[in-house]
């Protein structure tokens, strides 16, 4: 197997600020912020942004939480109730996230292409790019690569879902195994994380140098993506090793524990806000089983107050801990649900009028964004694709989606669709 | 004229009433000249079938989510979504004769009134049992013991016993008048969580006597795949009534995957009820209840409600109608043509269809 050799590099001039190099400027710039050069400062202020995605995998019904319209014909059969933003209400079914409105936004006309979980799932995660033939990496990946580890000694992406972990290099994407995530299964860490007693500091050390020599002359004659996979799942299983109070159980507020809920999305959801918490840079939290093509009803009575109270007690947990300015946190599925209600009394998938809710890093608070029909079915304003929710991401993060490129065997490939826009309405 | 033979394999379709949005729970007044409805669209529809007259009935603020005929006096019990149960004059029209603003929680998902006509009884979202005096909506008793919400509730012929049944698959048996609490039937397998669900799935949807109460029918859905789409094997347990043990589990003979919401006993002691599936056809399905394999099934869209006429040779079923935009989006280019589903109250009379008279005899 020819080696190819991946050369990814970010083409964007302001993000070439080295590691050494902004620790030298941090150190200095301890009470000197005035001195600090422009370019450095806001390298330094990118360098905090931080990302959860909260995905609810299958569609969550809008109608059901973020846009109820119980008067139109289209409504289902919950309340509407006042949020704190006058004027605006959510559904009966998201009580807690109504309570801290005035903290998030709301856009209630995605307006995206794609009806199918198949494709839709990484055509979404990936802000679904003109197809230039490459893959391009789901968004996690992306602001690894574009952003680095907020924390450099934990891993720049990790993923939080129900059963199986592992290391997942396909959501790099053209990017290289280096930049997929670590999939924490249950939001537990990889298996073995402890080093065994009787192995010493010193011993472990040994075995890592030794390993890292085979690895290198392994490569040396081979494909290097495997070994990229290997060896950044190895150097983020080790960064996890040395921070296992991270997910030390006993260590968590009992009441905590209670504001999140038991259920896997109130525990992941938590789990994340350590990790947050930590310095890891992007983390996403997988719900599955949201797609209600039957019983649409009795599984959103259900299903979405387990999104409800986590979902405000890490809104505001994060403000408590003056995180929310530089974490932005995203709740959103592959699309919305119909309209119509079927012979099984659900809702399938509806891509034409949908909302997601965004909190922190620059966007508004208390923001509902777009005009539907009165029945809520289609977009009577400005719809958004996702690739603009990926153009107002990016630039909430402080990069600049019309000049930063992907590097690709010689191409320079944007980051987002090169016909979108961000989100102003969206943006503080 | 005499009484046709109760022949299920002959039934046929003899009457249908169509309205433009989906109805959940439809019934034959006792006196058999009223069909009343409720579902989507909030109202209370009350059909008199001497002459197709309507009566509409304005009040809930929600779906209609179940109605009740009392067995002697004109008056209709109706409830929603929000835990609001109306008492309704449906003969002379006009608004609530008088409300419970919060009968449950949240959702009341089965109304009942005994043969007597005394108590109006209540099943829903607080998992806890509600009887109530039909001429005022005064409480009289409430009795807990159920852990999840309540789906069914079904009186013996007799009117000795009420029984009631819930998500998690438990038939709680209760006295009339005594209210206390009687025994526990299992109905467990009509409920479903595995492991990599994020809730529960099924439960006890219908609950049927048979007329001499020897027999009470349990009806849902087991063996749930997911809780999103929520497919299943819809399923019908027979229970001895004397001794509480199951005798014999009920299967359909086609693709349906949605619970049972529905069943009824004929005079015959056949079993009908009726299922749901996903963008396809249903069944309504007959059974002699000692043989697990239907006698017999007619193909039908999906149906949420069955109640048989007290002439015993009509079955009405709420039967689903969709308008051809089902499915997934994106539908953008039939903006104007998107509008929701409908339904067919279908009549379907349980006897051979008389040959049509010729021209000029």
């Amino acid at each position: 197997m020819n080696h190819i050799p991946h050369n990814h590099a970010c083409g964007n001039t302001e993000h070439g600020v080295s590691r050494r190099q902004m620790l030298g400027t941090l150190g200095g710039a301890v009470g000197f912020g005035s001195l600090l050069q422009p370019g450095i400062a806001a390298e330094i202020k990118k360098q905090h942004k931080q990302v959860c995605l909260i995905w609810l995998d299958g569609g969550m019904s809008q109608y059901e939480s973020w846009h109820p319209l119980p008067e139109s014909k289209f409504g289902g059969p919950f309340r509407s109730i006042k949020t704190s933003i006058p004027g605006v209400h959510f559904s009966e079914l998201v009580p807690e996230t109504a309570k801290i409105a005035h903290k998030i936004s709301v856009i209630r006309t995605m307006e995206t292409k794609d009806p199918n979980h198949s494709t839709g799932v990484p055509r979404i995660q990936r802000g679904d790019p003109i197809d230039r033939g490459v893959t391009y990496p789901h968004l996690g990946s992306a602001v690894a690569k574009l952003l680095g580890p907020a924390n450099p000694n934990l891993p720049p992406y990790l993923w939080i879902k129900p059963g199986n972990g592992g290391f997942i290099a396909k959501e790099a994407g053209f990017l290289g195994a280096q930049y997929g995530t670590l999939a924490l299964g249950d939001g537990k860490p990889p298996i073995h994380i402890h080093r065994p007693d009787g192995v010493s500091a010193e011993v472990e050390a040994a075995r890592n140098a030794l390993r890292l020599k085979a690895n290198e002359r392994f490569k040396a004659y081979r494909g290097a993506s495997e070994i990229d996979a290997y060896e950044t799942s190895y150097a983020m299983a080790r960064q996890l090793m040395a921070r296992k109070e991270i997910f030390d159980d006993s260590k968590m507020d009992p009441k905590d524990k209670e504001r999140y809920g038991t259920h896997p999305l109130g525990r992941h959801i938590l789990q994340a806000r350590r990790l947050l918490e930590a310095g890891v840079r992007f983390i996403k939290v997988n719900s599955y089983h949201w797609d209600t093509h039957g019983d649409n009803f009795n599984m959103s009575q259900r299903l979405i107050p387990q999104l409800d109270r986590p979902f405000a007690a890490l809104i505001n947990d994060l403000e408590d801990r003056g995180m929310l300015d530089h974490t932005l946190v995203i709740v959103m599925s592959e699309f919305g649900r119909t309209p119509i209600i079927n012979s099984r009394l659900g809702r399938d998938h509806w891509p034409d009028c949908w909302s997601i809710a965004l909190a922190g890093c620059g966007i508004k608070r208390g923001a509902i964004i777009g005009e539907t029909t009165k029945d809520g079915a289609f977009v009577n304003s400005e719809g958004y694709d996702i690739g603009h929710l990926f153009h107002t991401i990016f630039t909430l993060l402080g990069l600049n989606p019309r000049k930063t490129r992907y590097r690709i065997k010689g191409q320079k490939l944007a980051i987002a669709h090169d016909d979108c826009e961000p989100i102003k309405e969206v943006m503080q | 004229m005499n009484t046709p033979v109760l022949d299920v394999k002959k039934a046929w379709v003899s009457r249908e009433l169509k309205h433009d949005r989906q109805l959940f729970r439809a019934q034959f007044s006792p006196d058999g000249r009223f069909i009343a409805a409720g579902g989507q669209d909030k109202l209370v529809h009350v059909w008199e079938l001497d002459g197709e007259k309507k009566k509409t009935f304005n009040s809930h603020k929600t779906w209609v989510s179940s109605l009740v005929f009392h067995p002697k006096a004109k008056r209709l019990f109706t409830a929603d979504y929000l835990g609001v149960i109306h008492c309704w004059n449906h003969e002379a029209g006009g608004g609530p004769q008088w409300t419970i603003p919060t009968a449950d929680q949240d959702n009341v998902r089965a109304l009942i009134v005994t043969p007597d006509g005394r108590f109006l009884i209540s099943g829903g979202d607080d998992a806890t049992v509600k009887v109530w005096n039909t001429d005022n909506g005064k409480p009289v008793a409430s009795l807990e013991g159920h852990k999840e919400c309540i789906f069914s509730l079904a009186i013996s012929p007799d009117g000795k016993h009420l029984v009631s049944g819930d998500l998690y698959g438990s038939v709680r048996q209760w006295g009339i008048g005594s209210w206390k609490f009687e025994r526990e039937l299992d109905a467990k397998i009509l409920h479903t969580r595995l492991d990599n669900f994020i809730a529960d799935v099924g439960g006890v949807r219908s609950l049927a006597f048979n007329k001499d109460s020897k027999l009470l029918a349990v009806g849902g859905m087991k063996e749930a795949k997911s809780n999103a789409f929520c497919p299943g094997k819809p399923t019908v347990l027979i229970f001895d009534w004397a001794t509480g043990k199951q005798k014999t589990e009920l299967r359909i003979k086609g693709k349906s995957d949605g619970p049972f919401n529905a069943m009824c006993f004929l005079e015959d002691g056949t079993l009908t009820g009726h299922t749901e599936i996903l963008h396809s056809d249903s069944e309504l399905t007959f059974w002699e209840t000692d043989a697990p394999e239907p006698l017999h099934s007619i193909k039908n869209g999906s149906a949420y409600d069955l109640s048989l006429h007290p002439d015993g040779r009509q079955l009405l079923v709420t039967t689903y109608v969709s308008g051809g935009s089902s499915g997934n989006g994106a539908r953008k280019r039939h903006r104007e043509q998107y509008t929701p589903n409908s339904t067919n109250l279908k009549i379907f009379s349980l006897f051979s269809k008389p040959a049509a008279k010729k021209a000029g005899c």
